[in-house]
Protein backbone atom coordinates (compact mmCIF):
# COMPACT_ATOMS: atom_id res chain seq x y z
CA UNK A 1 0.00 0.00 0.00
CA UNK A 2 0.93 3.37 -1.02
CA UNK A 3 0.42 7.17 0.45
CA UNK A 4 -2.06 7.41 -1.73
CA UNK A 5 -3.93 4.51 -0.70
CA UNK A 6 -3.98 5.63 2.59
CA UNK A 7 -6.61 8.74 1.74
CA UNK A 8 -8.59 6.04 -0.24
CA UNK A 9 -9.22 3.94 3.02
CA UNK A 10 -9.92 6.99 5.24
CA UNK A 11 -12.25 7.87 2.91
CA UNK A 12 -14.04 5.04 2.19
CA UNK A 13 -13.63 2.91 5.69
CA UNK A 14 -12.92 5.94 8.22
CA UNK A 15 -10.31 6.16 10.66
CA UNK A 16 -10.97 2.58 12.34
CA UNK A 17 -10.59 -0.20 12.30
CA UNK A 18 -7.91 -0.06 9.78
CA UNK A 19 -7.45 -2.67 7.27
CA UNK A 20 -3.89 -4.51 8.11
CA UNK A 21 -2.44 -3.28 4.70
CA UNK A 22 -3.07 0.03 5.90
CA UNK A 23 -1.74 -0.58 9.84
CA UNK A 24 1.25 -1.90 7.97
CA UNK A 25 1.72 1.28 6.08
CA UNK A 26 1.66 3.04 8.80
CA UNK A 27 4.03 1.30 10.74
CA UNK A 28 6.71 2.23 8.16
CA UNK A 29 5.45 5.70 6.84
CA UNK A 30 5.94 8.85 9.80
CA UNK A 31 3.91 11.47 7.87
CA UNK A 32 1.22 8.86 6.88
CA UNK A 33 1.40 7.56 10.85
CA UNK A 34 0.90 11.83 11.58
CA UNK A 35 -2.05 12.72 9.20
CA UNK A 36 -3.89 9.87 10.58
CA UNK A 37 -2.85 10.70 14.33
CA UNK A 38 -4.25 14.35 13.57
CA UNK A 39 -7.62 13.46 12.35
CA UNK A 40 -8.14 10.70 15.09
CA UNK A 41 -6.94 13.91 17.49
CA UNK A 42 -9.77 16.36 16.24
CA UNK A 43 -12.25 13.86 16.20
CA UNK A 44 -12.13 12.25 19.49
CA UNK A 45 -12.70 15.68 20.59
CA UNK A 46 -15.75 16.27 17.95
CA UNK A 47 -16.89 13.02 20.05
CA UNK A 48 -17.13 14.53 23.35
CA UNK A 49 -18.45 18.09 21.93
CA UNK A 50 -22.71 18.60 23.32
CA UNK A 51 -24.52 16.49 20.57
CA UNK A 52 -27.33 18.91 22.20
CA UNK A 53 -27.71 21.90 23.65
CA UNK A 54 -31.22 23.70 24.79
CA UNK A 55 -32.38 26.40 23.67
CA UNK A 56 -33.88 29.01 25.60
CA UNK A 57 -37.78 29.11 26.30
CA UNK A 58 -38.77 31.83 24.61
CA UNK A 59 -38.31 29.50 21.33
CA UNK A 60 -41.47 27.43 22.12
CA UNK A 61 -43.48 29.56 23.44
CA UNK A 62 -43.11 32.02 20.44
CA UNK A 63 -43.85 28.71 18.18
CA UNK A 64 -46.48 27.64 19.59
CA UNK A 65 -48.26 31.07 19.61
CA UNK A 66 -47.56 30.93 16.25
CA UNK A 67 -49.21 27.41 15.55
CA UNK A 68 -52.29 28.53 17.64
CA UNK A 69 -52.68 31.11 15.06
CA UNK A 70 -52.49 29.00 12.52
CA UNK A 71 -54.97 26.88 13.67
CA UNK A 72 -52.33 23.62 13.64
CA UNK A 73 -52.93 23.19 17.40
CA UNK A 74 -56.02 22.73 17.84
CA UNK A 75 -57.02 21.15 20.88
CA UNK A 76 -55.84 24.25 23.49
CA UNK A 77 -58.99 24.87 24.84
CA UNK A 78 -60.24 21.30 25.45
CA UNK A 79 -56.83 20.38 26.73
CA UNK A 80 -57.42 22.88 29.55
CA UNK A 81 -61.03 22.74 30.82
CA UNK A 82 -60.32 18.77 30.74
CA UNK A 83 -58.26 19.42 33.69
CA UNK A 84 -59.01 21.25 37.30
CA UNK A 85 -57.31 23.61 37.56
CA UNK A 86 -56.57 26.68 40.12
CA UNK A 87 -57.63 30.23 39.89
CA UNK A 88 -54.84 31.64 38.22
CA UNK A 89 -54.54 28.79 36.00
CA UNK A 90 -58.33 29.20 34.88
CA UNK A 91 -57.59 32.98 33.93
CA UNK A 92 -54.32 31.92 31.92
CA UNK A 93 -56.49 29.35 30.05
CA UNK A 94 -59.61 31.83 29.79
CA UNK A 95 -57.03 34.71 28.50
CA UNK A 96 -55.13 32.53 26.18
CA UNK A 97 -59.27 31.38 24.35
CA UNK A 98 -60.88 35.14 24.51
CA UNK A 99 -58.10 37.60 24.38
CA UNK A 100 -54.73 37.03 23.57
CA UNK A 101 -55.65 33.78 21.84
CA UNK A 102 -52.56 34.07 19.40
CA UNK A 103 -50.18 35.85 21.20
CA UNK A 104 -49.41 34.99 25.07
CA UNK A 105 -50.81 31.44 25.80
CA UNK A 106 -47.43 30.29 25.85
CA UNK A 107 -45.97 33.96 27.80
CA UNK A 108 -47.46 33.05 31.36
CA UNK A 109 -45.36 29.76 30.58
CA UNK A 110 -42.15 31.67 30.98
CA UNK A 111 -40.25 32.19 34.05
CA UNK A 112 -41.20 33.80 37.34
CA UNK A 113 -43.16 36.88 36.90
CA UNK A 114 -41.25 40.18 38.14
CA UNK A 115 -44.21 41.43 40.06
CA UNK A 116 -47.25 39.54 42.04
CA UNK A 117 -49.67 42.19 42.19
CA UNK A 118 -52.77 40.46 43.83
CA UNK A 119 -52.64 37.63 46.87
CA UNK A 120 -54.74 34.58 46.36
CA UNK A 121 -56.53 35.31 49.52
CA UNK A 122 -59.29 37.05 46.92
CA UNK A 123 -62.08 34.60 45.95
CA UNK A 124 -61.33 33.55 42.59
CA UNK A 125 -64.31 33.04 40.38
CA UNK A 126 -64.99 29.58 39.23
CA UNK A 127 -64.38 28.70 36.01
CA UNK A 128 -68.47 28.18 35.05
CA UNK A 129 -68.76 31.64 36.84
CA UNK A 130 -66.37 32.90 34.27
CA UNK A 131 -68.12 31.75 31.45
CA UNK A 132 -71.50 32.17 32.15
CA UNK A 133 -70.68 36.24 33.24
CA UNK A 134 -67.68 37.33 30.48
CA UNK A 135 -68.79 38.23 27.17
CA UNK A 136 -66.25 37.69 24.50
CA UNK A 137 -63.48 40.50 25.24
CA UNK A 138 -64.44 43.67 22.56
CA UNK A 139 -67.20 43.90 24.81
CA UNK A 140 -65.70 43.64 28.61
CA UNK A 141 -65.27 47.26 27.56
CA UNK A 142 -68.36 48.99 26.84
CA UNK A 143 -67.33 52.99 27.35
CA UNK A 144 -70.62 54.60 26.93
CA UNK A 145 -70.22 56.53 24.32
CA UNK A 146 -66.66 54.46 22.30
CA UNK A 147 -67.55 51.52 20.19
CA UNK A 148 -66.09 48.56 21.79
CA UNK A 149 -62.10 48.24 21.47
CA UNK A 150 -59.93 45.29 22.61
CA UNK A 151 -57.17 43.21 20.59
CA UNK A 152 -59.30 41.38 18.87
CA UNK A 153 -61.76 43.92 17.64
CA UNK A 154 -61.68 44.81 13.74
CA UNK A 155 -59.41 47.90 12.33
CA UNK A 156 -56.48 49.21 12.46
CA UNK A 157 -54.28 48.99 15.86
CA UNK A 158 -53.37 52.01 17.27
CA UNK A 159 -51.22 53.02 20.91
CA UNK A 160 -53.97 52.60 23.16
CA UNK A 161 -55.07 55.33 24.90
CA UNK A 162 -54.49 55.36 28.78
CA UNK A 163 -56.31 56.29 31.52
CA UNK A 164 -54.76 55.96 35.06
CA UNK A 165 -54.52 52.86 36.67
CA UNK A 166 -56.82 51.97 39.76
CA UNK A 167 -55.18 52.96 42.71
CA UNK A 168 -53.85 49.95 44.10
CA UNK A 169 -52.53 49.03 40.65
CA UNK A 170 -50.85 52.27 40.36
CA UNK A 171 -47.10 51.70 41.43
CA UNK A 172 -46.60 48.49 39.40
CA UNK A 173 -48.22 49.75 36.45
CA UNK A 174 -45.85 52.48 36.47
CA UNK A 175 -42.71 50.42 37.22
CA UNK A 176 -43.83 48.29 34.20
CA UNK A 177 -43.86 51.53 32.03
CA UNK A 178 -40.60 52.61 33.44
CA UNK A 179 -39.39 48.93 32.45
CA UNK A 180 -41.14 49.15 28.63
CA UNK A 181 -38.78 51.43 27.23
CA UNK A 182 -35.57 49.84 27.83
CA UNK A 183 -37.10 46.38 26.92
CA UNK A 184 -38.58 47.10 23.37
CA UNK A 185 -35.47 49.49 22.97
CA UNK A 186 -33.41 46.07 22.81
CA UNK A 187 -35.25 44.36 20.23
CA UNK A 188 -36.30 47.33 18.10
CA UNK A 189 -34.08 46.90 15.24
CA UNK A 190 -33.88 43.33 15.21
CA UNK A 191 -36.20 41.61 12.19
CA UNK A 192 -36.33 38.13 13.42
CA UNK A 193 -39.59 36.43 14.05
CA UNK A 194 -39.49 36.09 17.32
CA UNK A 195 -38.72 39.62 18.24
CA UNK A 196 -41.70 40.17 16.18
CA UNK A 197 -44.04 38.08 18.08
CA UNK A 198 -42.90 39.76 21.17
CA UNK A 199 -43.65 43.01 20.22
CA UNK A 200 -46.78 41.91 18.65
CA UNK A 201 -47.74 40.36 22.04
CA UNK A 202 -46.76 43.37 24.19
CA UNK A 203 -48.95 45.51 21.87
CA UNK A 204 -51.65 43.43 22.49
CA UNK A 205 -50.97 42.81 26.17
CA UNK A 206 -51.33 46.73 26.50
CA UNK A 207 -53.94 47.65 24.63
CA UNK A 208 -55.84 44.59 27.00
CA UNK A 209 -54.51 46.30 29.92
CA UNK A 210 -55.88 50.14 28.43
CA UNK A 211 -59.40 48.69 27.98
CA UNK A 212 -59.49 47.35 31.43
CA UNK A 213 -58.26 50.64 33.03
CA UNK A 214 -60.93 52.29 30.96
CA UNK A 215 -64.00 49.93 32.27
CA UNK A 216 -62.58 50.21 35.62
CA UNK A 217 -62.80 53.62 35.79
CA UNK A 218 -66.37 53.38 34.47
CA UNK A 219 -67.47 50.56 36.66
CA UNK A 220 -64.80 50.39 39.85
CA UNK A 221 -66.79 48.11 41.75
CA UNK A 222 -66.71 44.73 38.63
CA UNK A 223 -64.48 42.62 40.32
CA UNK A 224 -63.83 40.34 37.05
CA UNK A 225 -62.24 43.29 35.20
CA UNK A 226 -60.25 43.94 37.97
CA UNK A 227 -58.67 40.29 37.95
CA UNK A 228 -58.48 40.39 34.35
CA UNK A 229 -56.49 43.95 35.09
CA UNK A 230 -54.11 41.81 37.86
CA UNK A 231 -53.48 38.97 35.37
CA UNK A 232 -52.58 41.34 32.57
CA UNK A 233 -49.87 43.48 34.59
CA UNK A 234 -48.55 40.31 35.39
CA UNK A 235 -48.34 38.82 31.83
CA UNK A 236 -46.91 42.06 30.96
CA UNK A 237 -44.17 41.51 33.33
CA UNK A 238 -43.27 37.90 32.16
CA UNK A 239 -43.59 39.04 28.68
CA UNK A 240 -40.93 42.41 29.67
CA UNK A 241 -38.61 39.71 30.80
CA UNK A 242 -38.67 37.38 28.35
CA UNK A 243 -37.77 40.90 25.67
CA UNK A 244 -35.19 41.46 27.66
CA UNK A 245 -33.30 38.07 28.37
CA UNK A 246 -34.20 37.87 24.85
CA UNK A 247 -32.76 41.85 23.91
CA UNK A 248 -29.86 41.15 25.68
CA UNK A 249 -28.40 37.89 24.45
CA UNK A 250 -28.83 38.94 20.73
CA UNK A 251 -26.78 42.29 22.00
CA UNK B 1 -19.38 29.64 21.30
CA UNK B 2 -21.59 27.02 22.03
CA UNK B 3 -22.12 25.84 25.56
CA UNK B 4 -24.54 23.27 26.14
CA UNK B 5 -25.70 20.43 27.88
CA UNK B 6 -22.96 17.52 27.91
CA UNK B 7 -24.75 14.83 26.29
CA UNK B 8 -22.41 11.53 26.06
CA UNK B 9 -25.26 9.10 24.54
CA UNK B 10 -25.37 9.40 20.88
CA UNK B 11 -28.69 9.19 18.79
CA UNK B 12 -29.58 5.50 18.32
CA UNK B 13 -28.68 3.86 21.40
CA UNK B 14 -32.21 3.65 22.68
CA UNK B 15 -34.32 4.06 19.53
CA UNK B 16 -36.86 1.42 19.96
CA UNK B 17 -38.29 2.79 23.35
CA UNK B 18 -38.64 5.97 22.41
CA UNK B 19 -39.82 4.89 18.88
CA UNK B 20 -42.90 3.64 20.27
CA UNK B 21 -43.98 6.95 22.37
CA UNK B 22 -42.46 9.67 19.24
CA UNK B 23 -44.81 7.52 17.29
CA UNK B 24 -47.92 8.18 19.21
CA UNK B 25 -46.79 11.75 19.81
CA UNK B 26 -46.84 11.65 15.64
CA UNK B 27 -50.11 10.59 16.05
CA UNK B 28 -51.83 12.64 17.94
CA UNK B 29 -49.97 16.15 16.33
CA UNK B 30 -51.41 15.06 13.20
CA UNK B 31 -54.67 15.53 15.07
CA UNK B 32 -53.76 19.03 16.64
CA UNK B 33 -53.40 18.06 19.78
CA UNK B 34 -50.62 20.44 21.45
CA UNK B 35 -49.40 17.70 24.15
CA UNK B 36 -48.12 15.84 20.94
CA UNK B 37 -46.41 19.07 19.47
CA UNK B 38 -44.87 19.94 22.81
CA UNK B 39 -43.47 16.44 23.16
CA UNK B 40 -41.84 15.69 19.70
CA UNK B 41 -40.32 19.44 20.51
CA UNK B 42 -39.21 18.52 23.57
CA UNK B 43 -37.33 15.13 22.17
CA UNK B 44 -35.80 16.73 19.00
CA UNK B 45 -35.17 20.42 20.07
CA UNK B 46 -32.04 20.25 21.71
CA UNK B 47 -30.33 18.45 18.75
CA UNK B 48 -31.79 20.35 16.03
CA UNK B 49 -30.53 24.20 18.06
CA UNK B 50 -27.26 22.72 18.36
CA UNK B 51 -27.12 21.62 14.81
CA UNK B 52 -28.46 25.02 14.20
CA UNK B 53 -25.90 27.05 16.09
CA UNK B 54 -23.09 25.27 15.10
CA UNK B 55 -23.86 25.84 11.68
CA UNK B 56 -24.97 29.67 11.99
CA UNK B 57 -22.55 30.38 15.01
CA UNK B 58 -25.03 32.62 16.83
CA UNK B 59 -27.75 32.28 19.52
CA UNK B 60 -30.30 34.60 17.98
CA UNK B 61 -30.01 33.16 13.70
CA UNK B 62 -30.14 29.29 15.85
CA UNK B 63 -33.00 30.14 17.63
CA UNK B 64 -35.09 31.81 14.19
CA UNK B 65 -33.58 28.87 12.62
CA UNK B 66 -35.02 26.45 15.29
CA UNK B 67 -38.69 27.72 15.21
CA UNK B 68 -38.56 28.15 11.18
CA UNK B 69 -37.59 24.30 11.11
CA UNK B 70 -40.29 23.12 13.62
CA UNK B 71 -42.74 25.55 11.87
CA UNK B 72 -42.50 23.84 8.79
CA UNK B 73 -42.05 20.20 10.20
CA UNK B 74 -45.40 20.82 11.86
CA UNK B 75 -47.30 22.23 8.81
CA UNK B 76 -46.24 19.24 6.96
CA UNK B 77 -46.73 16.55 9.92
CA UNK B 78 -50.27 15.44 7.79
CA UNK B 79 -48.02 14.42 5.39
CA UNK B 80 -45.55 12.16 7.40
CA UNK B 81 -46.08 9.04 6.29
CA UNK B 82 -42.99 6.75 8.58
CA UNK B 83 -41.20 5.63 5.30
CA UNK B 84 -37.93 7.61 7.03
CA UNK B 85 -37.51 8.31 10.62
CA UNK B 86 -39.08 10.87 11.89
CA UNK B 87 -35.47 12.31 13.18
CA UNK B 88 -34.11 12.00 9.73
CA UNK B 89 -37.19 13.95 8.23
CA UNK B 90 -36.58 16.42 10.71
CA UNK B 91 -33.18 17.24 10.51
CA UNK B 92 -33.39 17.19 6.48
CA UNK B 93 -36.18 20.24 6.95
CA UNK B 94 -33.59 21.66 9.18
CA UNK B 95 -30.38 21.45 7.46
CA UNK B 96 -32.47 23.09 4.14
CA UNK B 97 -33.81 25.67 5.86
CA UNK B 98 -30.06 26.68 7.41
CA UNK B 99 -28.98 26.36 4.61
CA UNK B 100 -31.27 28.75 2.93
CA UNK B 101 -30.26 31.16 5.34
CA UNK B 102 -26.30 31.01 4.42
CA UNK B 103 -27.74 31.45 0.37
CA UNK B 104 -29.37 34.51 1.90
CA UNK B 105 -26.46 36.00 3.47
CA UNK B 106 -24.29 35.30 1.13
CA UNK B 107 -22.41 33.16 2.22
CA UNK B 108 -20.50 30.41 -0.19
CA UNK B 109 -23.12 27.53 -0.05
CA UNK B 110 -20.85 25.04 -1.22
CA UNK B 111 -22.34 22.42 -3.53
CA UNK B 112 -21.69 18.85 -1.96
CA UNK B 113 -18.74 18.40 -4.85
CA UNK B 114 -16.25 20.65 -3.08
CA UNK B 115 -12.48 19.18 -3.48
CA UNK B 116 -9.82 19.49 -1.68
CA UNK B 117 -6.30 19.29 -3.23
CA UNK B 118 -4.53 16.46 -3.09
CA UNK B 119 -1.26 15.62 -2.79
CA UNK B 120 0.26 16.64 -6.14
CA UNK B 121 3.49 14.82 -6.34
CA UNK B 122 1.97 10.93 -4.59
CA UNK B 123 -1.79 11.75 -4.65
CA UNK B 124 -1.16 10.78 -1.02
CA UNK B 125 -2.54 12.91 1.85
CA UNK B 126 -1.17 16.33 2.11
CA UNK B 127 2.13 16.41 4.69
CA UNK B 128 3.66 19.17 6.61
CA UNK B 129 6.98 17.91 6.39
CA UNK B 130 9.57 19.56 8.84
CA UNK B 131 6.45 20.27 11.18
CA UNK B 132 6.41 18.54 13.95
CA UNK B 133 4.99 21.22 16.27
CA UNK B 134 2.45 21.21 13.89
CA UNK B 135 1.17 18.01 15.47
CA UNK B 136 -2.72 18.11 16.82
CA UNK B 137 -2.55 15.24 18.80
CA UNK B 138 -2.53 17.09 22.68
CA UNK B 139 -3.19 20.59 20.69
CA UNK B 140 -7.01 20.27 19.60
CA UNK B 141 -9.11 21.51 22.76
CA UNK B 142 -12.90 21.77 22.35
CA UNK B 143 -12.32 26.00 21.63
CA UNK B 144 -10.37 26.09 18.31
CA UNK B 145 -12.36 23.04 17.04
CA UNK B 146 -15.18 24.97 17.31
CA UNK B 147 -13.94 27.74 16.00
CA UNK B 148 -12.63 25.91 12.77
CA UNK B 149 -16.05 23.98 12.43
CA UNK B 150 -17.40 27.65 11.93
CA UNK B 151 -14.89 28.12 9.00
CA UNK B 152 -15.83 24.96 7.04
CA UNK B 153 -17.84 25.64 4.07
CA UNK B 154 -21.82 24.76 5.05
CA UNK B 155 -21.86 21.33 2.80
CA UNK B 156 -18.45 20.52 4.74
CA UNK B 157 -19.83 21.92 8.28
CA UNK B 158 -23.34 19.67 7.79
CA UNK B 159 -21.64 16.70 7.22
CA UNK B 160 -18.90 16.93 9.77
CA UNK B 161 -21.50 17.79 12.79
CA UNK B 162 -24.10 15.77 12.29
CA UNK B 163 -21.18 12.49 11.92
CA UNK B 164 -18.71 13.11 14.38
CA UNK B 165 -20.71 15.96 16.56
CA UNK B 166 -23.93 14.45 16.55
CA UNK B 167 -23.47 10.92 16.08
CA UNK B 168 -25.71 10.09 12.65
CA UNK B 169 -24.06 7.24 10.57
CA UNK B 170 -23.67 7.91 7.05
CA UNK B 171 -27.15 6.45 5.95
CA UNK B 172 -28.87 8.57 7.67
CA UNK B 173 -26.75 11.76 6.58
CA UNK B 174 -27.59 10.54 3.15
CA UNK B 175 -31.48 10.39 3.77
CA UNK B 176 -30.90 13.96 5.21
CA UNK B 177 -28.97 15.48 2.58
CA UNK B 178 -30.26 14.18 -0.19
CA UNK B 179 -26.99 12.47 -1.32
CA UNK B 180 -25.46 8.56 -1.69
CA UNK B 181 -24.10 6.90 1.42
CA UNK B 182 -20.58 7.39 -0.76
CA UNK B 183 -21.11 11.02 -1.62
CA UNK B 184 -22.08 11.01 3.22
CA UNK B 185 -18.38 9.27 3.13
CA UNK B 186 -16.02 11.67 0.66
CA UNK B 187 -17.49 14.93 2.21
CA UNK B 188 -16.65 13.68 5.83
CA UNK B 189 -13.25 12.76 5.08
CA UNK B 190 -12.72 16.42 2.78
CA UNK B 191 -14.46 18.35 6.23
CA UNK B 192 -12.07 16.40 8.60
CA UNK B 193 -8.61 17.02 6.21
CA UNK B 194 -9.78 20.42 6.03
CA UNK B 195 -10.70 20.75 9.44
CA UNK B 196 -6.91 19.46 10.47
CA UNK B 197 -5.72 22.39 7.96
CA UNK B 198 -7.56 25.11 9.76
CA UNK B 199 -6.37 23.74 13.15
CA UNK B 200 -2.68 23.72 12.32
CA UNK B 201 -3.20 27.63 10.52
CA UNK B 202 -3.98 28.16 14.25
CA UNK B 203 -1.42 26.41 15.94
CA UNK B 204 1.11 27.81 13.48
CA UNK B 205 -0.27 31.53 14.70
CA UNK B 206 -0.21 30.73 17.91
CA UNK B 207 3.50 29.87 17.41
CA UNK B 208 4.29 32.82 15.54
CA UNK B 209 2.89 34.78 18.09
CA UNK B 210 4.47 33.50 21.18
CA UNK B 211 7.79 33.59 18.91
CA UNK B 212 7.27 36.94 18.49
CA UNK B 213 6.35 37.79 22.29
CA UNK B 214 9.02 36.11 23.12
CA UNK B 215 11.53 38.21 20.79
CA UNK B 216 9.65 41.31 22.50
CA UNK B 217 10.32 40.20 25.68
CA UNK B 218 13.92 39.45 25.42
CA UNK B 219 14.63 43.10 23.30
CA UNK B 220 13.31 44.29 26.59
CA UNK B 221 15.29 42.46 29.01
CA UNK B 222 18.60 44.14 26.79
Amino acid sequence: MECKDIEVVLEQEGLEPLPEEARAHLAECVDCRSYVADLTALVDVANKLPAEIAPPERVWVSLRAQLEAEGIIRQAAEEVTAQPTSWWSSLQAFFSNRVLATSSVGIVLVAAAVFLVRSESVAPPSRAEIARRTPPITQVVPPANQPAKGPNAAGPLTAPSRVSAPAEFASTAQALDDQEPLATGLIASSNSTIDASLRDNLKKVNEFIADCERHLKDQPQDELTREYLSAAYQQKAELLSAIIERGRSIN
Amino acid sequence: MPTGVESPAKVGTTQSPRLATEADAIRLAQGGDAGAFEQLYQLHSRRVYALCLRMVGNPSDAEDLLQEAFLQLFRKIGTFRGESAFSTWLHRMTVNVVLMRLRKKSLPAASLEETTEPDEETGGPRKDIGAPDLRLSGAVDRVNLERSIEKLPPGYRTVFVLHDVQGFEHNEIAGIMGCSVGNSKSQLHKARTRLRELLQEDLRDQARAERHAAKTQAGLGD
